[in-house]
């Protein structure tokens, strides 16, 4: 008891370990308002979930269990959250550079067609490298399908998000063709691809039901960020975003930058349609992806349009979602009021989380 | 007779810039008064104090023997005054009578478009306008758009109209209908307030005009007892604002040659701008001004020609070249092309200069490195921040114009394209600017200072180029400049 214990740290705090202006002004009042949103958004689902005739306590007791109630379901959880963050991240690149990608949906459904065949067709061998094989299959796919958007978007100046939007629409159904088609099992009587060998499975995560894909899209995720603040393609990204006429007039190409970001967007996006199909399903299934692309886009508004933010963005969506399955599962909460719960709260907590114009 | 308007003593500050310094203003009923000056002498900013967009910070305002205190556009026109912008008001889509009735209480809660095109195609009768009330605003030619603008004043009983360059953007044919509709709305006892750059037109329509200059009234006559040379003259005053430094060497080689370099908006250009040589372009607003600066910087496409920089041609080189070669270039534009206002000091100082050190090593930036750049330039141009890290948008216009220049000169380029660069700026800013522009010219670099305060032309140019309708009207050298014939020059009289 002979030092005063508590005045070196405040000095030291004091002299310069600050955290960053970014981090300060996150924090400050951030917190509170999330808060508040999802107080509000329980309260709402409560009363929602009263209407239907069930006890508003217990439904929210099932999700808690089913989000983070034990290691297998926090793996599910972390499963779920790994084709947003993917996806997500990748959307917030182009908003950054003002080009609007709503295209991810049809880039994951893309990618995991080029997932399966590329697992399918690999002669086998090392699992690693099938495994990367198909992961790059996937990316690949995801990639092309970007390209065709941007090449209709710059060759024929069509809006981006008409040429992302409407992609989607062809990219789910050409999951059902080919899976009606080449890559289908025969004799099924559900349109899904057989199951993949093996080898081409994702690694899971000892004692989880995590695939080795939440890593993956957290590195992505990670080197994004570092792209979008360290390099010149990051800087030319934001200065696209901020404005076009200051972008002329800096020398950068607007259209190499539409290539360059469109191309990498679609490429994670297809990485986590690849992720999805050897890590979960382990096969290629129609519909795997329904929906993913789309919220994909609230997620990285979320975490406003910064890599790294949309990370703590797709983990909330993942245990959101998580805890809803096992709400209607365990309670029996009609599904269609798990989406309308689901969309409350995002909706409640993207009002919070918005800067004022 | 009594005036339908006083204005006393109007002063209206920003910042350290008098935009009006006790300017007063009478218009009577059935008097198209022209009100004169070059761009910044004041003529916006009365107006905008008369119409409520801006409140004065002194001087009264009394309209048909009431005052107008506080007031907003609101009031001014439910008073009786409207404004007719140089841009129109009107929706596109929308037809002529839908346009009349936008925005107008009297047209009630319950549209009566009938009833309305009824009343439409009555005033246009009577004062000669032509207009059909079904007709759709985007299928009118400007001309009659702008009748629609005025059909919308004579219908909500104006008094006063306010002209604002009417005639900059008609085809002359149009502009003879619009002084005769003018005319007529004289003769039904309107006020008008003609602005104007064009001393023709104002020679022909008006009764009297006041000139401004500098924020004050530089002088007023009746039209019929002044000649265009005088009213020239008065625009344009005699005190040029420091006396002329030119460059104690003769100019030296050509650095950038342009031969029949021509885009859409700009009228093939043949010149040469010799080192050690500021070739300064006046002229009025939106005569080609802005299509030059953006052909010779690689922000537009040439049409035809070449242009060649230091003996290399680079008509068609991207952007990003012409730097590299030394072509510098500080655009009117600083909001959106300059600069990056949600951006960061460093972040704008390396905007042109990202691809290279101190701000680039290969693809990844060198912040600390940029950062200590960006601080040894801040100290160089007196630019008053925080520190590298504040953001733009925060700082003064004075501030933000030297972000601009520091970037442009500290690579010493072979040749530098200046447009507007001392707009808006206070007087110790803008010498700054020019200082350092005259100290470039001086280490053997050519310029281009394109500004349409003749004022600042004069003061700082070895040559003198006059531009109108796209192209050069006059170039002549600063020693043998005449006001008068520059002022022709402006008003669109070729040499």
């Amino acid at each position: 008891m002979s030092e005063p214990a508590s005045s070196p740290p405040i000095a030291a705090t004091r002299r310069g370990a600050r955290p960053p202006r970014w981090l300060q002004l996150a924090l400050a009042g951030l917190a509170g308002r999330i808060l508040l949103a999802v107080l509000l958004s329980m309260l709402c689902a409560a009363a929602l979930i009263a209407l239907s005739g069930h006890d508003p306590l217990a439904a929210f007791a099932a999700m808690a269990v089913g989000a983070v109630g034990s290691a297998h379901q926090i793996g599910a959880a972390l499963n779920r959250t790994t084709p947003y963050l993917l996806a997500g991240s990748g959307v917030a690149m182009c908003f950054r550079a003002g080009i609007i990608n709503i295209g991810a949906e049809g880039q994951i459904a893309v990618g995991g067609i080029g997932a399966a065949a590329t697992a399918l067709a690999w002669p086998g061998g090392s699992p690693t490298l099938a495994v990367i094989a198909a992961l790059l299959g996937g990316a690949v796919a995801g990639a092309a399908w970007a390209a065709a958007a941007t090449a209709i978007h710059l060759g024929r100046r069509v809006h981006e998000v008409l040429a992302t939007l409407l992609l989607n629409f062809v990219a789910l159904l050409l999951v059902q063709q080919v899976l009606a088609g080449p890559l289908g099992q025969f004799g099924a009587g559900f349109l899904q691809s057989p199951l993949l060998p093996r080898s081409a499975w994702l690694t899971r995560l000892e004692g989880f039901d995590a695939h080795a894909g939440f890593l993956i899209a957290v590195v992505a995720a990670a080197g994004l960020s570092f792209a979008l603040w360290r390099t010149r393609f990051g800087f030319a990204l934001r200065v696209a975003g901020s404005s076009r006429p200051a972008t002329a007039y800096a020398g950068f190409s607007l259209p190499r930058l539409t290539w360059g970001v469109m191309l990498l967007s679609g490429a994670l996006a297809g990485l986590a349609g690849g992720i999805e199909v050897l890590g979960v399903h382990h096969r290629l299934i129609e519909g795997f992806s329904l929906g993913f692309g789309f919220k994909a886009v609230t997620v990285a508004l979320l975490g406003a349009l910064e890599p790294l933010a949309v990370a703590p963005a797709s983990l909330f969506v993942g245990l959101l979602e998580a805890g809803s399955l096992s709400m209607q599962r365990q309670i029996g909460v009609p599904s269609a009021l798990v989406s309308v719960i689901e969309g409350l709260t995002m909706f409640f907590v993207l009002v919070a989380t918005a800067r004022r114009p | 007779m009594s005036n339908l308007l006083e204005m006393r003593g109007i002063v209206r500050c920003f910042g350290a810039l008098r935009a009006n310094d006790g300017v007063d203003l009478d218009v009577r009923p059935g008097q198209i008064l022209g009100l004169l000056g070059e761009n910044g002498s004041g003529k916006s900013t009365l107006m905008k104090v008369l119409f409520g967009m801006i409140a004065p910070d002194a001087g009264s305002i009394v309209f048909r023997g009431r005052p107008l205190v506080g007031h907003r556009p609101g009031d001014a026109m439910a008073a009786g005054i409207a404004m007719i912008h140089q841009h129109f008001m009107l929706i596109d889509a929308m037809t002529v009578v839908e346009n009349v009735m936008l925005g107008w209480p009297e047209a009630g809660r319950v549209l009566r478009a009938a009833e309305m095109a009824a009343r439409v195609r009555e005033a246009s009768r009577r004062f000669g306008l032509d207009l059909d009330p079904d007709a759709r605003v985007a299928a009118l030619p400007l001309g009659r758009r702008q009748r629609v603008e005025i059909l919308k004043a004579i219908l909500r009983e104006a008094e006063l109209l306010i002209l604002d360059e009417p005639t900059s953007n008609l085809a002359p044919s149009e502009v003879a209908d619009l002084l005769t509709i003018l005319r007529r709305l004289r003769a039904e006892g309107k006020g008008i307030v003609f602005i104007s750059h064009k001393l023709p037109e104002v020679m022909e329509v008006c009764d009297e005009v006041v000139v401004l200059r500098a924020g004050r009234v530089a002088g007023r006559a009746r039209v019929g007892a002044t000649s265009r040379a005088q009213l020239a003259e008065m625009m344009v005053g005699r005190d040029i604002m420091t006396p002329h430094k030119a460059n104690p060497r003769p100019p030296g080689a050509v650095r950038l040659a342009a031969r029949g370099l021509a885009a859409p908006g700009l009228a093939p250009l043949t010149f040469d701008l010799h080192g050690g040589e500021i070739l300064g372009v006046a002229g009025v607003d939106g005569n080609g001004q802005l299509e030059l600066a953006q052909t010779l910087a690689g922000l537009r496409r040439p049409r035809a020609g070449s242009l060649a920089l230091d003996g290399r041609d680079i008509t068609h080189a991207p952007v990003a070249t012409r730097v590299r070669s030394g072509m510098a270039y500080m655009p009117a534009d600083r909001s959106h092309t300059a600069l990056v206002p949600s951006m960061s000091i460093a972040e704008n100082l390396m905007l042109r200069d990202s691809d290279r050190p101190p701000y680039a090593h290969g693809a990844l930036l060198m912040l600390r490195p940029g950062a200590a750049k960006a601080r040894a330039l801040m100290a160089d141009f007196d630019i008053r921040a925080t520190g590298p890290g504040a953001i733009v948008a925060r700082l003064s216009g004075g501030n933000q114009q030297k972000i601009v220049v520091a970037r442009e000169l500290d690579r010493t380029p072979a040749v530098l394209v200046a447009h507007q660069a001392a707009w808006g700026l206070d007087p110790g800013a803008t010498r700054f600017v020019l200082d350092r522009v005259t100290a470039l010219r001086d280490a053997g670099a050519a310029v281009l200072y394109i500004s349409s305060e003749l004022e600042e032309v004069l003061a700082i140019s070895d040559r003198i180029a006059v531009m109108a309708g796209g192209g050069f009207a006059g170039v002549v050298p600063r020693a043998e400049a005449d006001l008068r014939q520059i002022g022709l020059w402006m008003a669109g009289r070729a040499a």
